[in-house]
């Protein structure tokens, strides 16, 4: 204690601001591995592709059989739930006047116990 | 008793206590080195890439025409389909913008209903020169197709599943 020198303390105060703005960034660095692997598993996770691609096999199917009842229905809910662990269900009504067009109302629904989806559409 | 003296000493040791506090809490919340391959992006990229290439096939090039995707399922392996499906799919996903092209490799099979039977079917075999070694990060990418009647999977109209495995290798 004796002798101390008072001088430099700005120095000294701008080193140890330095030293901990390199533990912020490093901290930083250390988080965004993670970031990016949470991010990646949401996209994995949700079935964006899957409901596209359900909607488009509803939608052929109303454009094949309408309103008619057909095994093709019995195959898309049969697999879903076999191959893609999915409950789906769909349904299509008879043609009806929306707007001065005649479309059948569809409804879509999907369920994987993650992500739900249930749809309206006229087709 | 109470001075001011070296104040500066005791700056000092704040800081030094915060930095080694600071220093512990990174070391002890690494615990894991996570790699590219741990955070599943590649997993990620490859099966957006995946059902992509699907969807670019089943996209037909006129109105009420037959897709190509549609066409190679209903041709099957006898008349070549399996053949023209893994061309295909294999130039579309390994087609890169310059360079060399991309090293991404598939198998893939067909999903169809029998009855209450779920049947699977080979459609396109795993290549047999050595690059079979991806299951692990293998990632599987799906799309729906509806054959028409007399089809190779049944005598009525039907809607199967096409599974492609896709990896680099």
């Amino acid at each position: 204690m004796a002798c101390m020198n008072e001088e430099g303390q700005w120095i000294v105060l701008m080193g140890l601001l330095v030293a901990v703005a390199l533990f912020f960034l490093a901290l930083i660095i250390n988080q965004s591995a993670l970031v990016g692997q949470t991010t990646a598993e949401g996209v994995l996770e949700f079935p964006k592709n899957d409901i596209r691609d359900l909607r488009e096999a509803v939608f052929d199917y109303v454009k094949e059989f309408g309103d008619a009842d057909n095994a093709v229905r019995e195959d898309i809910i049969a697999i879903s739930l076999e191959r893609k662990n999915a409950v789906v269900s769909f349904t299509v009504n008879q043609k009806m006047d929306v707007s001065g067009h005649w479309l059948h109302p569809v409804e879509i629904h999907y369920n994987n116990g993650v992500t739900v989806y249930n749809e309206t559409v006229y087709y | 008793m109470v001075n001011d003296a070296g104040q500066l000493y005791t700056m000092e040791g704040v800081a030094a206590g915060i930095i080694m506090l600071l220093t512990a809490y990174i070391v002890v919340s690494t615990t894991s080195v996570y790699t590219t391959g741990d955070t599943h992006i590649p997993d990620m990229q490859l099966e957006q890439l995946g059902s992509d290439v699907l969807a670019m096939m089943d996209t037909p090039d006129a109105e009420d025409t037959e897709s190509d995707l549609k066409r190679y399922i209903n041709a099957d392996n006898a008349a070549g389909g399996s053949d023209q499906f893994r061309d295909t799919f294999l130039n579309y996903c390994n087609r890169t913008t310059s360079g060399a092209i991309d090293n991404l490799y598939m198998s893939a099979n067909v999903t169809y209903r029998e009855g209450d039977l779920i049947k699977e079917r080979l459609f396109v075999e795993p290549p047999d020169d050595g690059s079979w070694t991806g299951r692990e990060s293998a990632v599987r990418v799906t799309r729906w197709v509806q054959l028409p009647t007399g089809n190779p999977y049944g005598s009525r109209p039907q809607a199967v599943l096409v599974e492609v495995l896709l990896w680099r290798a």
